[in-house]
């Protein structure tokens, strides 16, 4: 059990005054010289049970009752978070708000979400517990917002639902950051989310970061954990995995491929509707799907020939999650691929502008030129999709403008110069080349996400059959793609806020790998750089909701999506919007998809060492997570203190009449004569 | 009559002139030895007939029934009541216990009072009036006398008499009742703190002797209510060790103890036919003798 006022706990050893006020009584007692002794012995000598008993009943319940009105006064809470106010009331309230769509799933009958659940339970508790400062941190603003009370929670917009996908890690850092700006006191952070896996990143590095830093801050800092784990009923989720404008002599169609992804204990087949809105045009297609996916691939929408640029809208009937009913696409001519080679190298240089201007379909236009450093002065940027750079590292200028370009979204590929140089990129730097006398295969790469994914039909890149005979040392934070057996990097991945920065450390020169001879991995791995910059800088452009985006959000305009959306938030929310000459499409990222709750044991690890408590609640469940129940221990008292003045009741005396006479002896007064008639000789009995 | 030039702080006077008019009769016949108001188990010469008997040799012809043996041809001796004087012996308990008093008097001066005013009568009216006083046994003693002379020795033997000591009145009863010769009206003033099974036996063997028995039982009001607040210490006035007790935990057990008590009392009482009188200190001690009074002779004959 927790208090509000602890403070006034410290009130309870008032609990023995009845035991002490007893002793000093029994202290300040009497002396009385008494004939009657016989009668005190006799009393004494009879049991004495209840009367002890009852003396001892007596003091629990005094005690009892100074007890209840401590305990009333301290304001007790009746609650499942153990240790939730410890010490009193806290001096900053920190609210970590999940607003990601998973968030919105109800709960089942109740047509309440998790979100609406989680605001309303976190403002009715927090009002209870009270605090001197409250802030928010939720899942799309970049820094902790104080907020007036917690009843802000059910009226701020920026508590509503949205689309994007929260990064815990990251808001715990703003929590930590507005902790150490403001030099707060006690501190509660309260956490209200659905502990997905995609929301809380729990491999993520910045974990153990966030726990030395909370474990060194000075002040107190407690963690409390509203989830809401479970899934309120079974879920179906949409997306569109591919949209390509198709272009015949005399018409055009749309090749749009879906995935219908269900809760992974829906195995039974159904069919589904699936509702596909084409610019204000709706058309329906019903597809009977059987196991957890359900994948549908260059489904074909036929569309004016003179429609080049458009957006569309696929649904399915409303479930328990109506968030991930629901996406939005764009889509326009293809864009021509342009990509700029920089190097000096024609050995290196050919296959990859083979590579880069080959196109994978025939609507696709694909070209490539080669250029040295100093010719860089004079190119569009704006029509490039991708660089591949095989020189030595940019110097600052050069730098400046690469930066530039990848900021825009730009893809670069890095690989090693003949003479690598001391330059740095980011960070990065070549070291020396290495050369084996044996060429080494490739142990390992990432196939289920990234450039060196799988195919759309699940088969892996030949990745593993590349052989590497000279290869050039990394250094520098990247991420490895691909590793030699000897645990070297053989390609790797910049993270960057938009763009895409790769670094192969081989070329495709014979004499340095197989890559050339083997050309799929190569290809593939340009034509997907290439796409992805492609995407980027057409006029077209699908993204995640919270993804950084070319244009500020505040030029666009909404043309499809929820009307209650903000401006402001448009980056956040669903939809379809139009920026200058550009269509945006904004859906939830694919992970939201992906109903994995993270596991009891690594939540708990990533708290470890820290204060912290869970409680798991459920949609639609607006019983109170804590109660004041002081009106309990009132009542307690009441009834203690009700007791006590029964048992402290003189018992009636049965024996004695107002004379101070045995009742019977007075009836015998009422009639002597019978009673001496009684008796064998004349005993009288008189009383007066 | 002058018997009592020295005023005695539990003689009163006007009590004693409101009571002289009841006679202080015994409730069955007496062996006294000179002629007095009461009964005689023997016939006599009193004007009151009592039976007719056949004559037989040796008696005095004076007193047969000459008209009786003119009806009858038989001869009848005509025989009357005898009237006799009464031996009072006067048993008052002197134990610590007596000096408690939670009013104006304690038991000792109200038994002094009843002691008084009884022996006075007893003596105004012939019979011999004898006192003795107990505590832990007989403390002082005065054997049965008449006369006027004899009351001013009683009375002093009573102001003179101090509470102390336990009480062994069970023991001074049984004694009495085997060294008090005749029949006697026993009068015993206590507060019987004792167990009732034992005063059972004194009782009968003062009955087998053939004595008249009345008991005047002594209580102060505060030993029947116990209506103390506070704790208290008491200290047992017969010597015996103190108690400790809270008044509201023991009071129950108290009057419990008390109840049983009085009920095996009053069950004595019962059983061994004696004349008991219950009395509370704060009665007027001239209404308690004068129920005593007129109740005896309410009895007679």
């Amino acid at each position: 059990m927790t208090f509000l006022q602890p403070l006034l706990l410290a009130a309870l050893p008032l609990i023995a005054l009845p035991v002490i006020i007893h002793l000093i009584n029994q202290r300040r007692y009497q002396t009385v010289r008494w004939g009657a002794m016989m009668f005190l012995l006799a009393a004494n000598r009879m049991s004495r049970g209840y009367a002890r008993l009852r003396q001892i009943l007596i003091l629990i319940f005094r005690t009892l009752a100074i007890a209840g009105l401590i305990f009333a006064i301290s304001r007790p809470l009746a609650s499942g978070w153990l240790g939730l106010t410890a010490g009193g009331q806290a001096d900053t309230t920190v609210i970590l708000l999940d607003r990601s769509p998973s968030m919105q799933e109800q709960g089942a009958g109740t047509g309440v979400s998790k979100l609406q659940t989680g605001r309303e339970q976190l403002a009715s508790m927090l009002e209870t517990l009270g605090s001197d400062r409250w802030v928010l941190v939720e899942t799309t603003a970049g820094a902790a917002i104080e907020i007036e009370s917690p009843d802000s929670l059910r009226r701020l917009p920026s508590t509503e639902p949205v689309g994007t996908s929260s990064d815990l890690p990251a808001m715990l850092e703003q929590a930590r950051e507005y902790i150490t700006a403001n030099n707060t006191g006690r501190t509660e952070i309260w956490i209200c989310s659905d502990i997905r896996e995609n929301d809380w990143n729990a491999e993520s590095g910045r974990w153990q970061t966030l726990r030395d830093s909370f474990l060194e801050l000075p002040q107190t800092v407690n963690f409390h954990l509203l989830a809401y784990p479970t899934d309120g009923h079974s879920n179906t989720s949409i997306r569109v995995t591919s949209v390509r404008r198709f272009e015949t002599v005399d018409s055009a169609e749309l090749l749009v491929s879906l995935r219908v992804t269900r809760d992974q204990s829906m195995e039974d087949s159904i069919s589904l509707p699936i509702h596909i809105e084409l610019e204000g045009a709706r058309s329906e297609l019903t597809v009977d799907v059987e196991g957890p996916t359900f994948e549908l691939i260059d489904h074909r929408i036929p569309i004016e020939r003179s429609n080049d640029r458009g957006w569309g809208r696929v649904s399915i009937p409303a479930d328990s999650n109506s968030a991930d009913n629901d996406f939005y696409f764009v889509f326009d001519r293809p864009q021509k691929r342009h990509t700029l080679i920089v190097s000096g190298d024609p050995q290196t240089a050919i296959p990859l502008q083979l590579a880069a201007s080959i196109s994978p379909d025939t609507t696709t236009e694909c070209s490539a030129e080669t250029l040295s450093q100093e010719q860089l002065a004079t190119v569009d940027w704006a029509a490039v999709s991708l660089v591949l750079w095989h020189a030595p590292l940019p110097g600052k200028e050069l730098g400046s403008l690469l930066r530039d370009y990848i900021n825009r979204g730009g893809q670069v590929v890095f690989l090693p110069p003949r003479e690598p140089g001391s330059g740095q990129f980011m960070n990065v730097s070549w070291n020396s080349w290495k050369e084996q006398q044996v060429a080494i295969p490739v142990a390992s790469w990432r196939g289920d996400q990234g450039i060196l994914a799988n195919s759309q039909s699940g088969a892996a890149l030949p990745v593993g059959e590349l052989q590497i005979r000279r290869f050039c040392e990394l250094s520098g934070e990247v991420t490895p793609l691909a590793r030699l057996q000897n645990n070297l990097t053989l390609f790797a991945h910049l993270p960057t806020t938009r763009g895409g920065v790769y670094f192969c450390t081989t070329t495709p020169d014979a004499q340095d790998s197989s890559l050339t001879t083997n050309g799929v991995v190569l290809y593939v791995f340009i034509q997907r750089a290439l796409a992805a910059g492609a995407a980027v800088l057409g006029q077209t452009q699908q993204l995640a909701a919270g993804a950084a985006a070319i244009e500020q959000p505040v030029d666009w305009k909404q043309i499809s999506g929820p009307e209650d959306a903000l401006s402001t938030d448009y980056i956040h929310q669903r939809g379809v919007y139009s920026a200058g000459e550009k269509l945006l499409a904004v859906n939830r990222s694919s992970a939201e998809d992906q109903a994995r709750v993270l596991d009891d044991d690594r939540l708990a690890e990533l708290f470890k060492g820290l204060s912290f408590s869970r409680v798991n609640d459920t949609a639609g469940s607006f019983e109170g997570l804590i109660q004041e129940i002081w009106r309990l221990f009132l009542v307690t008292m009441l009834i203690a203190l009700i007791v006590e003045a029964i048992l402290c009741m003189p018992r009636a005396m049965p024996v004695v009449e107002q004379s101070g006479f045995p009742r019977r002896s007075a009836e015998t007064d009422a009639d002597p004569p019978t009673e001496r008639a009684t008796t064998s000789a004349a005993a009288t009995v008189t009383t007066s | 009559m002058s018997v009592n030039r020295q005023p005695r702080s539990f003689l009163n006077t006007g009590v004693l002139s409101r009571l002289a008019g009841i006679p202080f009769l015994a409730r069955q016949p007496m062996q006294g030895s000179v002629s007095g108001r009461h009964a005689s188990p023997h016939r006599g010469s009193s004007v009151e007939f009592a039976e007719y008997r056949k004559y037989v040799p040796g008696d005095d012809l004076r007193r047969l029934d000459w008209r009786a043996y003119g009806r009858s041809d038989r001869f009848y001796v005509k025989e009357f009541e005898a009237d006799t004087n009464l031996r009072c012996c006067f048993v008052v308990d002197t134990s610590g216990s007596m000096d408690f008093g939670s009013g104006d008097v304690t038991k000792l001066e109200y038994a002094r009072r009843l002691t008084g005013a009884l022996g006075y009568m007893a003596i105004q009216q012939g019979d011999a009036v004898g006192l003795s006083c107990v505590a832990e046994g007989v403390v002082k003693s005065l054997l049965p006398k008449r006369g006027p002379a004899h009351l001013r020795t009683l009375f002093d033997l009573l102001e003179g008499a101090e509470p102390s000591g336990e009480t062994q009145l069970v023991t001074v009863l049984h004694e009495l009742a085997e060294t008090i010769r005749q029949r006697a009206l026993i009068i015993i003033i206590s507060d019987l703190f004792v167990e009732p099974t034992l005063l059972r036996e004194c009782f009968q063997h003062l009955r087998f002797r053939k004595h008249d028995v009345s008991v005047f039982h002594l209580l102060d009001p505060q030993e029947i209510g116990f209506d103390f607040k506070r704790p208290t210490r008491f200290l047992d006035m017969e010597g015996g060790p103190a108690i400790f007790a809270e008044p509201n935990d023991i009071a129950d057990r108290y009057h419990k103890a008390m109840q049983i008590y009085l009920d095996d009392l009053r069950q004595v009482v019962l059983e061994s036919a004696i004349d008991f009188h219950q009395v509370k200190l704060d009665e007027e001690y001239e209404q308690v003798l004068s129920r005593f009074l007129v109740g005896r002779t309410s009895g007679k004959r």
